[in-house]
């Protein structure tokens, strides 16, 4: 089994070689500074993006469209790190590269619930095709023929024989009474945590080491914002804010998010584990505005995390896992830029929603 | 045979009002591979009406299919399927719906029924742990004191959810350890009821739900579930028996509805792919020129002002967008599928089935070499590519005879026969077999040696077929001073002349090395002459193609070119070696099964005993099982790494006819 510095000379190198074509703040600023969005796909063309939107055509170029390619060039880079990943590891960024397809999961299942109106089968699919992950090769789920199913049950039913069969078969009792999507969500969310997980805790020296610290730190933003999103959002009881996180992650600890469950001031459970984000408070006092500026710190911290684990030692999984993690967040900034260019939002607007800047 | 079909490019200009007979000739026929018009730059005007049309046909396909699924019917299409036209959506739709209804009703009712069994079922495994509990489970639910709720919960939430109970008291039992649905059952104070079914709710926890008429005891209620499963099963199969009849009754309906539905499909699908211009079409694609006749008089058939203009492609130059279409023959299909493996021939190359099917069963018999061994894979063969045994696997099988055939022949020149070779075979099995040719194990070295001498062989061989390809794709360069090019064809025949002289009269020297030494020639001076040829072959190449001499010059300048093109060199100095060493394994497999024999007969004994015949009777089975596989992947290897390497590019594109059954490819 290839592990430590042959396993990892081959695939250290690729990595850093696409980790340097990543987009620099620079970049991103003058892609925002685009006038509108054929000008912003214009200059994307000029970035790595470029072959991806080469294929389009002008009457295609729509919002959708546009991520949907810009999304497949995450999609090549998980399948390289999937193939050139020493073994052991390889099951680890399997299960990472399956949040995207837990995300097309609960798309289809949310086009079933809340689009029943749609006249056909094809227009529904058309629809929902679009705002998929471009899975590929890896996709376990026969999205189309879920689509088509018309009804949530039935799409569960084509679950058989996938990973998702069992928590689905468990949430679906609670989706037959309550008639919400929102169990089976949370379902397949834990799940797909408690999974990742599990390949960590597989891993040994190092590679545990890096996974435990760039995954447990992705970990710890979702744990935290489930539990005062549920908290605020939800009224949800103690018991039930406890059955709805996890309890292990890098910095937040099973106590942080149990005492934020039995009521603890948030804000300073909060302060307490992040030392470097201020005005906690002033964020939680307006939550609708507050909470997605506090999640955008949390994913800055990660994005640190990332970029401090290409300093060092290089013959471990974290850079190939930093690198995927900073693709991820570097085309959800694409994704603001394209969807505000096509809105025509100021730059004041969206500038701060903007994870790259120079501060990472 | 040698080389891929002649192809030649079709254009044609279909009116609108031709537009379905046209590609129904076109999907029906099974000739013409389609080029998407979209990458020639043609784009449709306005809303493609046919876009929508091949979602529908797709989406009623399906259907159909699903329809076929639930009454257990195959996916046939009607035994004389007749190729007609694009069937009106509105035409079939309501024959689909009014059998989807019907089947429908019964298939819901079965897939109901399906449900209750499997709840019974796990009713009655959620209450196995606690059948020897001598309480009423409904007296659980009447407490006045005390909340109880006993179910199943996913294994990976009992932790979670025991933190979440620790704020109340609570008694916590796990009355089944399952790795999927552990029972558990949790006790508290009814004051706290609504705490523990919070906790349980949110901990994906399902509840055990007896219906009210199962009271009673455990005891009691597991022996009326044992009586509701076997009641459940009994409208399973009664069901099952409703949609067998109306498979029966509907299948030649089904069958003809899926064959117009698919063809409507395919055509809609092809369609879609047209370039369309104001009231015409533009279809664009490549049929193999043999067949080229017969399309056009057909399309003109179909489309009195259809407009018709075909080019034939050369074989010679590069065509990477040509697709390639190989001569079919039933009887090459394994040696096909062998080489598909490896890559797909690209147009003007030469296709190496035809060399691989002579040396494949060649290498294969050379190294398993056993009359009795190769007799019983050549029947096992002929019974798998009959389907006899281990379906599915045809071409395998065919494969598998061809190898027997060659391992019977070297046995027989070998003198060896289910491993008794020599006095044992008329000590044994009492008859007289000497070895019409060598015996390996009596001569090993020779053997070696004949064996790299047939690499070499196939070698120069390989280099041979290489040039061919250069010169048939008017690759000059590569002719030249390509990897397997004529300077490094002959830096091999002067790297061969300076082994022989090397090795010299030693028992492994290769003869046709000796041979070719024994030649009046200055191979050494040839060798340093053609060495810089090869040495400098990427300089030579730029040369002859007018390219920059030295690619990348800026970078280290010209040493690290020098050092570049000596380690290009080595490189090819040692995989010269390499290559031609590789073919030892000929020999020595030849030898090891000979060892390999010998072992079984130490452990079978010298008396010929029942015991001795059983031994001898696995270990064959097991050299056939084992080492039969182990000689196939080392042919495998020889051909991929040694011999294809040399003139073999592939990565051409395959031949993908328009078709309208899975049928018309196998015709």
């Amino acid at each position: 089994m290839a592990s430590g510095v042959s396993g990892y000379a081959a695939i250290s190198t690729r990595v850093r070689a696409m980790y340097s074509d990543l987009l620099t703040p620079q970049e991103m600023t003058r892609l925002g500074d685009s006038p509108d969005l054929p000008a912003l796909v214009s200059a994307l063309k000029n970035t790595p993006y470029g072959k991806y939107l080469s294929g389009i055509k002008d009457n295609e170029m729509t919002p959708r469209r546009i991520i949907l390619q810009i999304r497949n060039r995450l999609a090549d880079s998980y399948s390289s790190v999937v193939q050139q990943a020493p073994e052991q590891t390889r099951p680890l960024v399997k299960q990472l590269f399956r949040y995207f397809e837990v995300g097309n999961l609960k798309a289809v299942l949310r086009s079933i619930q809340t689009v029943s109106s749609w006249n056909s089968d094809v227009a529904a699919w058309d629809r929902v095709r679009e705002v998929l992950f471009p899975f590929g090769a890896f996709a376990s789920i026969p999205a189309q023929a879920m689509v088509e199913s018309g009804s949530v049950a039935s799409a569960v039913d084509l679950l058989h024989g996938s990973p998702y069969e069992a928590t689905m078969s468990f949430a679906m009792k609670r989706f037959s009474a309550e008639q919400n999507l929102f169990p089976l969500e949370v379902a397949l969310d834990l799940d797909f945590w408690r999974r990742l997980w599990a390949e960590i805790k597989n891993l040994k020296g190092k590679d545990r080491e890096m996974g435990g610290k760039l995954i447990g730190s992705l970990l710890d933003l979702n744990n935290l914002m489930w539990v005062i999103r549920y908290k605020i959002y939800h009224n949800l009881s103690e018991e039930e804010l406890i059955n709805y996180t996890l309890p292990f992650g890098y910095r937040v600890r099973d106590e942080d998010v149990r005492a934020i469950a039995a009521g603890a001031d948030i804000a300073s459970v909060v302060s307490r584990i992040y030392p470097n984000i201020h005005d906690v408070n002033t964020l939680l006092d307006h939550p609708q505005s507050g909470l997605p500026k506090l999640e955008h710190l949390l994913k800055q911290q990660v994005m640190r995390q990332c970029v401090s684990a290409f300093i060092g030692y290089p013959f471990h999984i974290g850079l190939p896992l930093a690198y995927l993690l900073l693709s991820d967040f570097e085309i959800q900034d694409l994704v603001v830029l394209v969807e505000a260019k096509s809105s025509k939002l100021k730059d004041e607007e969206f500038r701060p929603l903007l994870l790259k800047t120079t501060l990472i | 045979m040698l080389f891929p079909k002649q192809m030649s490019e079709v254009e044609l200009i279909v009116p609108s009002k031709d537009l379905v007979a046209v590609t129904r000739t076109l999907s029906g026929y099974g000739v013409f591979h389609q080029v998407d018009s979209a990458y020639l730059g043609l784009e449709s005007q306005g809303p493609n009406a046919w876009q929508d049309k091949a979602g529908a046909y797709s989406t009623l396909e399906r259907r159909i299919q699903a329809i076929m699924q639930n009454v257990g019917l195959a996916e046939e299409y009607p035994v004389k399927a007749e190729i007609e036209s694009v069937v009106d959506m509105d035409a079939v739709r309501p024959g689909v719906d009014r059998i989807e209804e019907e089947v429908k009703g019964v298939s819901d009712q079965l897939s109901g029924e399906r449900k209750r069994l499997e709840l019974l079922e796990s009713q009655l495994r959620q209450l196995e742990p606690i059948a020897d509990v001598d309480v009423e489970v409904g007296a659980l639910k009447k407490s006045s004191f005390m909340h109880s709720i006993l179910g199943v919960v996913p294994s990976a939430n009992i932790s979670r959810l025991r933190t979440s109970l620790l704020r109340v008291p609570h008694v916590f039992f796990i009355l089944r350890e399952d790795a999927q649905k552990p029972v558990v059952w949790i006790l508290g104070i009814r004051s706290n009821s609504d705490v523990l079914e919070r906790a349980a709710k949110s901990a994906y926890l399902n509840p055990l739900s007896l219906p009210d008429e199962f009271g009673g005891t455990p005891e009691q209620i597991t022996a009326m579930l044992r009586k509701e499963i076997e009641s459940a099963k009994q409208r399973i199969s009664g069901f099952e028996a409703d949609l067998a009849r109306l498979g029966g009754s509907y299948k030649s309906e089904l069958q003809k509805l899926l064959w117009d539905v698919h063809i409507s499909r395919v055509m809609a699908d092809a369609i879609v792919r047209f370039g369309q211009l104001r009231h015409t079409y533009v279809v664009v694609g490549w049929a193999p020129t043999a067949d080229l006749e017969d399309l056009t008089s057909r399309l003109k058939e179909a489309s009195r002002e259809i407009l018709i203009e075909t080019m034939a492609t050369s074989r010679s130059g590069h065509h990477a967008q040509v697709p390639v279409a190989l001569t079919q023959n039933k009887w090459l299909k394994p040696i096909q599928m062998l080489v598909g493996t490896y890559g797909h021939p690209s147009y003007g190359e030469l296709d190496p089935t035809l060399l691989m099917a002579f040396t494949f069963p060649l290498l294969y018999g050379a190294m398993f070499g056993d009359l009795g061994q190769g007799l019983v894979m050549l029947v096992l063969g002929i019974l798998m590519h009959n389907k006899i045994m281990m379906k599915g696997m045809q071409g395998l099988g065919l494969l598998i005879a061809y190898c027997g055939v060659s391992a019977s022949l070297f046995g027989y020149l070998y003198g060896s026969i289910f491993g008794f070779e020599g006095h044992l075979v008329e000590e044994y099995l009492h008859f007289h077999f000497e070895p019409m040719w060598i015996s390996p194990m009596e001569n090993i070295l020779s053997l070696l040696s004949i064996a790299i001498d047939v690499g070499i062989v196939i070698l120069m061989f390989s280099f041979l077929l290489g040039m061919l390809n250069s010169i048939r794709s008017q690759d000059w360069a590569h002719l030249l001073f390509g990897h397997s090019g004529i300077a490094a064809f002959v830096f091999y025949i002067c790297f061969l002349a300076m082994l022989g002289a090397f090795l010299g009269d030693t028992a492994l020297a290769p003869r046709v090395a000796v041979a070719i030494n024994s030649l009046p020639l200055p191979f050494t001076t040839l060798l340093a002459v053609f060495g810089v040829f090869v040495m400098f072959g990427g300089f030579f190449r730029n040369m002859v193609e007018g390219h920059t001499l030295i690619e990348g010059k800026g970078v280290g300048g010209f040493m690290m070119f020098l050092i570049q093109s000596l380690m290009d060199l080595i490189e090819t100095v040692i995989s010269m070696l390499s290559n031609t060493l590789s073919f030892i394994r000929v020999g020595a497999f030849a030898v090891a099964h000979g060892g390999l024999s010998l072992a079984i007969f130490s452990l079978a004994g010298e008396e010929p005993d029942a015991g001795f015949w059983i031994t001898i009777v696995i270990g064959n089975l097991f050299i056939i099982g084992f080492e039969g596989l182990i000689v196939g992947i080392q042919t495998m290897r020889l051909h991929y790494y040694e011999i294809l390497g040399k003139f073999f590019h592939g990565g051409g594109m395959q031949f993908e006819p328009l078709k309208l059954s899975s049928s018309q490819e196998e015709t």
